[in-house]
């Protein structure tokens, strides 16, 4: 029964949001008080106040809050818009499939080729190019990238929430290290063995967990990583918080980078004559390891064991039903995913050539969590963008100091309430027909042969 | 010449020290459709539930095919053609329905069989067809439930359980499925075993029927016969 005229709801909307935003002000202003206008002078032991910082502080909070409601207004308005075309009856509009987007326009076929060589021929460049510094953000990243795959495997997949991946990933650190301080292995022989380590840990955490999921899963599994840091920290073998130091890096043949090979890179490419060129090297063995885990997570997804990952992930007594073990689906995800924790482990160990427990704490489980969910679980473009976001965000937002973690946080928060399927949405995989039509010619399409005229059991 | 495709006897199933089933018997023939009834909490789930081992029995027999299959894991029962479609559907919802029919089909390996049963399920159902690439989720709660028995199709069953299918459908929409479930009971001879709540309607499909009441079987005949009976009018079929 109730008309709501228009002019007097935009009204009241735009005195309601105002004084919401006036309130978020003042509420920001009082919790930031101590904060930004307290200091004390050490010498003379007195508070500092430095109130000419509050108004800069308000009127910063006024606009960003008048902002933010605008944008959630905007995006709640947009969402009745689409409702009310949709109820309009046009069942057609659904079958379609999702709207393109700029994403989506990006990563558009017709360009997916050569966008890809293109990448592909940057990243090789790249090293040869660019500063150490640089070097060692992508390596870091290119890291973060194979641990985002890797847990994408376990989380985006598999629907299991691992909160203590990190755990693998300090597992194929010290396989390397240990072996290499106490036997001398080298990097060569430790990178499978690191990752069959992890992988072998993945399993043992498997069975316990078999029946848990969701929070249950969660908890064991942040304990998981807490434990064995905690055990890493007291071992005796692993030299405790001091951790293991001079790990060798990765060796090219026994041949010594920075010697000949170092003078000619620097005279034929113009490579910057600071660049360790074992970095450099670092560099192409975690882009190798990057794309191999590409092809293997591609194939994996598309694969039968994928599509009971998949199916575990969307009901697990469905998936029973439908004949999957899921005793064996729940193992696999984890040991699978624990090997890409494990082969980029002994890649961090090799890059960084100090360890200790503290390189392996919750915060890196989150952090990787953060990187899937905010690339988009499941989507294997998602990860690799969030992984670089992530990797590199920090590093970029140096400029604001001490408030980058500040930053990045509220960056996260914009980026759940606007984009909650992250970055780069997953999207199933479509078959596409252009038949168009009665339901018969569908179904021709649908299953590309003619139609019986009984029942097609045999 | 019937033969007879599975057979409970005894079988006593617990959560804990719950007792569910207090020794049920029942047996179902090669190619028939078969109701069984009762009221909430008497125990139709959990018989289900005991048969495809998802709660296994405490004691008692549970034969298929001639075969024990006390205690075998519910996958090996699916490959052996028993299968399940659980009670509220349960489709996975984030999937496309085409996606939903294939995993039907994941213990099948012949591509071109596998083909066949999906034109031959999507003939069915043409609205599948229709939808084929929506995800699950989106679909209303009839076209859920004619994906769920179209995906246990997919898996070839011998045996098709059916866990309350008219659960929270429109009456137009359930007569539609039961009709589906005995065409599909006719033509490939899919011997079925109904779950209901919905006494009236699962006897018109049925061919016998068994009554449960806390955890046993307490009447058992043919489905005219329940029909014609007074005393069981009363009780179950509202006069």
């Amino acid at each position: 029964m109730s008309v709501i005229r228009q002019d007097v709801s935009l009204a009241s909307i735009f005195w309601s949001e105002l004084k919401s935003a006036l309130l978020a002000t003042l509420w920001m202003c009082l919790l930031a008080f101590p904060l930004m206008t307290l200091t004390i002078n050490p010498t003379e032991k007195t508070f500092i106040f430095s109130l000419e910082r509050m108004p800069y502080l308000a009127g910063g909070t006024f606009v960003l809050s008048i902002l933010w409601r605008f944008f959630l207004k905007r995006r709640a308005f947009q969402g009745i818009t689409k409702a009310v075309h949709q109820s309009g009856g046009l069942p057609e509009d659904l079958t379609k499939g999702p709207k393109p987007t700029w994403v989506t326009v990006v990563m558009g076929l017709r360009h997916k080729r050569l966008g890809f060589f293109l990448l592909l021929a940057f990243t090789i460049v790249l090293p040869f190019v660019s500063s150490p510094y640089t070097v060692n953000i992508m390596v870091t990243a290119l890291i973060y990238v194979t641990l985002g795959l890797g847990l994408n495997v376990v989380v985006g997949v598999s629907g299991l929430l691992n909160l203590g991946y990190i755990a693998f990933y300090a597992i194929g650190a010290y396989t390397y290290a240990l072996l290499n301080h106490y036997f001398g292995l080298s990097f060569w022989v430790c990178l499978p063995l690191g990752a069959l380590t992890a992988t072998l840990m993945g399993l043992l955490l498997g069975f316990p967990v078999i029946r848990l999921s969701g929070d249950y899963l969660a908890i064991v599994t942040l304990s998981f990583g807490e434990i064995t840091r905690l055990v890493l920290n007291n071992l005796e073998v692993t030299r405790g918080p001091r951790g293991i130091s001079y790990i060798k890096p990765a060796s090219f043949f026994g041949i010594d980078l920075n010697a000949a090979p170092k003078e000619f890179l620097i005279k034929w490419l113009g490579v910057d004559p600071s660049m360790d060129i074992n970095k450099i090297f670092t560099y192409f063995i975690i882009l190798a390891l990057v794309i191999l885990t590409i092809v293997c997570v591609f194939r994996l997804e598309n694969s039968r064991l994928g599509r009971a990952w998949l199916a575990m992930r969307e009901d697990e007594i469905a998936c029973q039903a439908m004949g999957i073990n899921r005793t064996r689906a729940k193992l696999t995800a984890f040991a699978l995913g624990s090997t890409w924790a494990g082969l980029a482990g002994v890649v961090f160990a090799s890059h960084i050539t100090f360890i200790n427990p503290a390189s392996f704490s919750f915060l890196g489980s989150i952090l990787i969590l953060s990187i899937v969910v905010l690339g988009g679980m499941g989507s294997i473009p998602g990860v690799i963008l969030g992984a670089i976001v992530i990797s590199a965000l920090p590093e970029q937002l140096r400029f604001f100091s001490q408030y980058r973690m500040l930053l990045f946080g509220a960056l996260m928060v914009l980026m759940m309430v606007f984009r909650p399927g992250g970055l780069i949405q997953s999207t199933r995989v479509v078959h596409i027909h252009k038949t168009k039509g009665n339901g018969q010619a569908r179904l021709k399409a649908l299953t590309g042969a003619p139609k019986p005229k009984t029942g097609g059991y045999s | 010449m019937t033969k007879m495709l599975l057979k409970l006897s005894g079988v006593r199933t617990a959560y804990g020290n719950i007792e569910a089933l207090k020794g049920v018997d029942l047996y179902i023939n090669e190619g028939e459709i078969i109701a069984l009834l009762g009221a909430n909490g008497a125990g139709k789930t959990t018989t289900l539930a005991s048969i495809t081992g998802l709660v296994p029995p405490k004691s008692g027999s549970i034969t298929f095919d001639g075969v024990d299959i006390r205690g075998t894991r519910t996958e090996e029962l699916v490959k052996k053609g028993l299968i399940m479609v659980p009670e509220g559907r349960r489709i996975f919802p984030g999937l496309t329905v085409m996606e939903n029919l294939k995993m039907g089909a994941y213990v099948l390996s012949d591509p071109a069989g596998v083909k066949r049963d999906l034109e031959y399920v999507l003939n069915l159902f043409p609205i599948l067809a229709t939808r084929s690439k929506q995800s699950g989720g989106t679909l209303s709660g009839g076209e859920q439930q004619m994906l769920a028995i179209s995906r246990s199709l997919m898996g070839r069953p011998r045996l098709l359980l059916l866990d309350e299918p008219s659960l929270g459908l429109a009456p137009i929409v359930i007569r539609d499925i039961l009709e589906t479930i005995r065409k599909i009971n006719k033509e490939n001879r899919t011997t079925i075993l109904l779950v209901e709540q919905n006494a009236n309607l699962a006897l018109m499909l049925a061919h016998r029927a068994y009554i449960m009441t806390t955890g046993l079987i307490t009447l058992s005949g043919t489905a005219s016969e329940f029909l014609n009976d007074e005393n069981v009018r009363k009780a179950y079929l509202g006069g």
